[in-house]
């Protein structure tokens, strides 16, 4: 079995703990055991930290790189805000000699140090490189009928500006995932968009990160989602927590479900939407909830058929 | 790690392309370029708060046709700014919230009460789980100068 290092951050494991959960048992039902990252901090958050001191930001993220070293394991991350603080992190030691050896100064003060023998990779990017759209198509056993708003977030993009993935047009290889577990991936009104809340300022100024998501979920209901699939609980957090907070402040009555992309092929992979923690947004997701069971039911007596 | 703004011939597509201008008149991150292309600090009350708003998207920078690295640009003005003391109470706050727990976002009642629902351990696997590698942060933070950076400040 094939071993990475799951990396969680902040906003996973804290808030939204059913990723965490759906993120291994979907790696594992695909032969690649996630095992934790024992002693991992913040990434820091790219934005903000990286922001008011960017040294203290590449050490906090060198050390995080460094607990990975030590297992030689690559880091998988869950979260489009750490994919981007841990690769850019370890690109840069990587290709800086004397930014190395400052940051490793530090490190040894605590008996660590970087030696830039490991990748830092993001779910979604993994899944469609290394595991590929075929693969999890095959492990999906309960095909799911809805209709999906992909939100991509800057920082998945970002990141992977560089790579193979042909992102100098649109990008597709989310949706290909998204796809592969039956559901659609409706088109929609500036889909490559930003939810608003990185770089600090959700903290900073609630109110225009939520006119940002605010439009963001208009397009989304426009085009007759059944729900948001994302690939960072941040993005997340905003999108559930946001849009509650979107009701109160602009009077409006959204109700989309949010799902990370591991919730969504948990789902379609048969495990149960409670196990998934789908049951714990902030936004309602019990009417999600019952179409998805009718739904998966239905598939089963197809086939018993 | 420098970034490139000389670059910038003040063409406005950045401006025009960003989200956050949209719904802050205020923000202007071509005018944050150009000041601090020509050395104007940007401590003038003016443009703090505003630095701190960029939500680190990059349209700007997809939409530059000179190629600049709008983002690390903002970034560094925000540092200098923040080295200053002008940094924004929400954002010492986080800082704190890193500097006591290892996490910007910690552990709270809810979050706990979901993992244990879950059947996960009540405090994830992280630096929440460990002194030790608590100590390990406070001591890199500490370093770096980062206790300093969030500081309350002093009356
Ligand atoms: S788009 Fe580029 S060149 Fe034009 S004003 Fe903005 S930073 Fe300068
Ligand atoms: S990165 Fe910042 S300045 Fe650039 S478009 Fe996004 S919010 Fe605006």
């Amino acid at each position: 079995m094939r071993e990475l290092s799951l990396f969680l951050g902040c906003v996973a494991p804290n808030r939204y703990p059913g990723i965490e959960v759906a993120a291994k048992k979907v790696f594992s039902t695909l032969g690649v055991d996630l095992a934790d990252l024992d002693g991992a901090s913040c990434c820091p958050a790219p934005g903000v930290f990286r922001s008011l001191d960017k040294l203290t930001w590449l050490t906090l993220a060198s050390r995080n790189i460094t607990l990975s070293e030590k297992k030689s394991d690559d880091i998988l991350t869950i979260c489009n805000g750490c994919f981007s603080t841990l690769k850019d992190a370890n690109d840069m030691l990587k290709e800086d000699p004397a930014l190395k050896k400052d940051v490793n100064s530090k490190l040894a003060e605590i008996g660590h140090e970087f030696r830039g023998t490991q990748d830092v990779r993001h779910v979604v990017e993994y899944l469609y490189q290394e595991i590929g759209v075929d693969k999890v198509r095959e492990a999906v056993t309960k095909p799911l009928h809805l209709r999906v708003a992909v939100h991509y977030g800057c920082h998945l993009i970002h990141p992977l500006k560089d790579s193979k993935l042909g992102l100098a047009g649109k990008p597709t290889f989310f949706d290909e995932l998204v796809e592969a577990t039956g559901a659609t991936s409706v088109d929609y009104e500036d889909k490559m968009s930003c939810c608003g809340a990185g770089g600090g300022a959700r903290t900073a100024i609630l109110d225009a990160t939520l006119k940002i998501a605010n439009k963001k979920l208009e397009h989304m209901t426009e085009a007759g989602a059944d729900c948001i699939v994302d690939a960072c609980p941040f993005c997340h957090l905003q999108f559930d927590a946001g849009q509650a907070e979107i009701n109160q402040k602009f009077a409006k009555n959204y109700n989309l479900p949010v799902l990370h992309y591991t919730q969504l092929l948990g789902l379609a992979m048969g495990f149960s939407p409670e196990e998934l923690g789908i049951a714990m947004n902030t936004v309602d997701t019990s009417r999600f909830i019952e179409k998805v069971k009718m739904d998966t039911s239905g598939n089963e007596v197809c086939t018993i058929v | 790690m420098s970034s490139n703004i000389e670059r910038c011939y003040q063409c406005g597509q950045c401006t025009a392309a960003c989200p956050m201008a949209e719904q802050e008149q205020a923000y202007k991150i071509r005018r944050f370029l150009q000041m601090e292309k020509l050395g104007l600090k940007s401590e003038e009350p003016m443009d703090i708060p505003f630095i701190f708003y960029c939500t680190t998207c990059y349209k700007c920078q997809d939409n530059c046709p000179q190629g600049v690295k709008i983002v690390d640009g903002l970034l560094s003005i925000r540092e200098a700014a923040v080295r200053d003391g002008n940094i924004l109470p929400a954002h010492r706050k986080i800082g704190q919230m890193l500097m006591d727990s290892g996490h910007a976002v910690p552990g709270n009642e809810d979050g706990k009460k979901r993992r244990l629902q879950l059947g996960l351990d009540e405090m994830p696997p992280t630096v929440a789980s460990s002194e030790k590698q608590l100590n390990d942060i406070k001591i890199l933070l500490n370093l770096s100068g980062f206790d300093q950076i969030v500081a309350e400040e002093k009356a």
